[in-house]
């Protein structure tokens, strides 16, 4: 570490990681709900919709905190410069954090907009851009300051700013039901196939100039081709869910041509990584930074490009569409971009900002590992269930409920493989909670 | 590739796709009134609509395909059970699921509000969506029931049963729903008679019956649909 306001960081991960152990252990109550008949009472007390509204935007808060943790660790190694109020920078948390809670209980309570992964309603929603509005200006008025532009910071800016405007479309009510859909992909497919990942490949990017030593030069250069291909393909792509929502059937051509198009920069993204770790100019300290960060990236190409594309084109997706298919999707890509780029960024950033140079990989490697095969298991076997629903229900035209009949085993299995992924995600927080330095050769 | 050329890639790949998205954005407008019937989107509508989010429906149910995964699809969920079917279901959850796996919340919703729900649900039925989703497709005959009727029926009874929504509950050769009873030998244990006063008024046959009364059923087609399974041994 080298600037003290740096620290404010740790406050975002570790708050972040609170929230991520929460996330998964309402993903197990979820999936109990397919695998055990709950009874009356208790639905009408805690039904299933409470518990997804709880879930999802668990992790779209964690990872947003982490996001800004992450920009709070990285902008002063890169403007040269120590944040410009670290004051702001916890007062933002607080306001953050804050509403985090109150949506929560809110949801308890059933006071909901109702809009699947939107559900924080409208007074809480100005709470979420107050705390952006904040964060935006002071990172922005530290980058001013400091005058020392690079492409990381702009682009890492660039994706913030475009993520904030974005969130304003999810705010208003919408009289027609399409065009409520409409807007609402603005917010989820634009935050996820365009500004997190503008983000994400800053992120990546001063990640990956750190621990190889590769000349700026070179990764900004490959940065800027990376996210002109995930605009290019991202911003006409998202069409690839107006195909039955009642919009013009140009959308079938749109979104399915631009859509298939988007596993080519995640491609890139792996090639660049594994480049740059091949062609590394310093010694490696922490391997299991550099496994993260490999893992991250393959992750990403599996469950975003591999998965994604799977089920983007229409012949497919319309037997596919709203299925366990998309779940198997959701979570592959969710845990393979995002949940490993924040991990990854943990793992680069908490054990030095506790003065940690080289952190000892043991409970990093057994989470890692758990969590990884867990996951894509997972995707598997949610991905088996998808498809039984796609030919039993959209195909042959049985009932939703036999259908869902026919899938019940694989989602006690998904159960099982779950508990294990949260062994895993459990393992992990306590190693980045509580680091511990790295044994010495020869003893110390 | 220069530093510099690779700005002009992200330039002019962002700007071109940014100006197709918003273009087509422009369009989707212009067309939207008419795809989904727009000049139908009364205040009623929305009304349902306020309360189809103040509920929140929409995380167990997908609607156009969108939303939790945990309940069936609602996009023409009034084609299929009918107006009476979704009535029943938000006014007596604890019963029309007491024997189904996976049950849904009595939310108390008072009866003007699921009034509204209804029509809400009916306006959505209309949208011009290219069909979807498969499986309420009215162009085509799912494998089920292509296999009924190139098989014993081709009955106007078959027909009724299969396109008013009994299949929702009941199924017929492994097809259908599971919420009532299979029909496959129902004539063994009901005349036409018997059954023909039970779509009209369950409990009038049987008092702990649970079905809904099908009132949107003509007397032709009630004849029809008890003649056909009356046969069924
Ligand atoms: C890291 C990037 C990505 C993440 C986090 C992600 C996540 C998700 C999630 C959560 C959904 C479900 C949304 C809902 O309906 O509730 C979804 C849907 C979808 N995604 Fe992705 N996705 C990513 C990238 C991609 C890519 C690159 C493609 C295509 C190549 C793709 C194709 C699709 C399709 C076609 C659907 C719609 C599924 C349906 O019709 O039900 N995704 N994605
Ligand atoms: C033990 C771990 C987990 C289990 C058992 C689990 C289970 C579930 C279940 C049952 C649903 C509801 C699907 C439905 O509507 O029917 C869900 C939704 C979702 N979960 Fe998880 N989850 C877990 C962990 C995660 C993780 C780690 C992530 C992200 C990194 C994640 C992201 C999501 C998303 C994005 C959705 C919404 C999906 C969509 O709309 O398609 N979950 N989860
Ligand atoms: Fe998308």
């Amino acid at each position: 570490m080298e600037y003290r306001s740096q620290r404010i960081a740790n406050w975002y991960f570790t708050i972040a990681l609170l929230l991520f152990v929460l996330q998964v252990m309402m993903g197990l109550w979820l999936l109990s709900n397919y695998v055990f008949t709950i009874p009356q009472w208790l639905v009408d007390r805690f039904p299933f919709a409470t518990a997804r509204a709880m879930h999802t935007n668990l992790l779209v808060l964690w990872m947003l905190l982490g996001f800004m943790g992450g920009t709070y660790y990285i902008v002063p190694e890169e403007t040269g410069r120590d944040i410009w109020s670290p004051r702001l920078a916890w007062l933002q948390l607080v306001v953050l954090v804050a509403t985090g809670v109150i949506a929560l209980a809110g949801f308890a309570a059933g006071w909901t907009k109702g809009r699947p992964l939107l559900e924080i309603p409208p007074p809480l929603n100005y709470l979420v851009v107050a705390g952006a509005l904040i964060f935006l200006f002071n990172v922005g008025m530290t980058m001013f300051k400091a005058r020392r532009w690079t492409v990381i910071q702009g682009v890492l800016l660039g994706g913030l700013v475009f993520l904030a405007l974005l969130y304003l479309a999810g705010i208003p009510f919408y009289r027609n039901e399409v065009i409520d859909w409409y807007y609402w992909w603005w917010v989820i497919h634009l935050w996820v196939e365009g500004a997190w990942e503008l983000v994400t490949g800053a992120i990546m990017a001063f990640i990956l100039m750190r621990l190889t030593g590769v000349d700026r030069q070179v990764v900004e250069k490959w940065l800027y081709v990376e996210i002109g291909l995930f605009m290019f393909t991202g911003i006409a792509g998202t069409g690839h869910h107006y195909y039955w929502i009642g919009a013009p059937t140009y959308w079938l051509w749109v979104g399915g041509i631009f859509s298939a198009l988007e596993p080519i920069p995640i491609l890139l993204m792996v090639i660049d990584t594994m480049t740059y770790v091949r062609h590394r100019q310093v010694q490696i300290a922490n391997p299991h930074t550099w496994t993260l960060a490999l893992g991250c990236a393959v992750f990403h190409l599996i469950g975003a490009g591999v998965w994604g594309f799977a089920h983007t084109l229409p012949q497919i997706n319309y037997y596919t569409h709203g299925s366990q298919v998309t779940v198997s999707h959701g979570h592959m890509a969710f845990f393979g971009a995002y949940a490993l780029l924040n991990i990854t960024v943990f793992y680069f950033a908490m054990p030095r900002l506790k003065g940690i140079e080289v952190y000892k990989p043991t409970l990093g490697k057994i989470g890692f590992w758990t969590m990884s095969s867990a996951m894509m298991l997972m995707g598997i076997t949610f991905g088996i269930a998808g498809v039984l629903q796609s030919y039993l229900e959209r195909v042959l035209g049985m009932g939703y409920m036999t259908a869902q009949s026919y899938m019940h085993l694989w989602m006690t299995v998904t159960l099982v493989l779950g508990v294990c992924f949260f062994a895993g995600v459990v393992i992990t927080v306590i190693d980045l909670l509580f680091p511990k330095p790295a044994v010495k050769p020869g003893g110390a | 590739m220069t530093k510099k050329s690779a700005f002009w890639l992200f330039f002019i790949g962002t700007v071109s796709s940014a100006v197709i998205f918003l273009g087509l954005t422009w369009d989707m407008h212009r067309q939207v009134a008419a795809l989904s019937h727009a000049d139908k989107l009364s205040d009623k509508v929305v009304a349902g609509k306020r309360a189809f989010e103040h509920y929140n429906c929409n995380d167990c149910h997908t609607i156009l395909g969108f939303g939790g995964y945990y309940a069936p699809d609602l996009t023409r969920v009034e084609q299929r059970i009918g107006a009476e079917g979704i009535r029943y279901r938000l006014l007596h959850p604890e019963l029309a699921f007491a024997n189904a796996p996976r049950k849904m919340p009595q939310q108390h919703i008072p009866e003007g509000e699921i009034d509204n729900l209804v029509t809400f649900l009916t306006w959505v039925g209309g949208i011009e969506n290219g069909d979807w989703p498969p499986q309420d497709s009215k162009n085509r005959l799912t494998r089920g029931e292509q296999r009924l009727v190139a098989g014993a029926a081709v009955s106007p009874g078959a027909a009724v049963f299969q396109t008013k929504g009994c299949m929702n509950c009941h199924s017929l050769n492994g097809a259908g729903g599971t919420f009532g009873p299979a029909l496959d030998t129902i004539g063994r244990n009901l005349t036409m008679e018997q059954i023909e006063h039970y779509v009209r008024d369950p409990k009038s046959v049987n008092p702990k019956a649970m079905m809904p009364p099908q009132k949107e059923l003509s007397d032709r087609e009630r004849e029809e649909v008890a003649k056909f399974l009356g046969n069924l041994k």
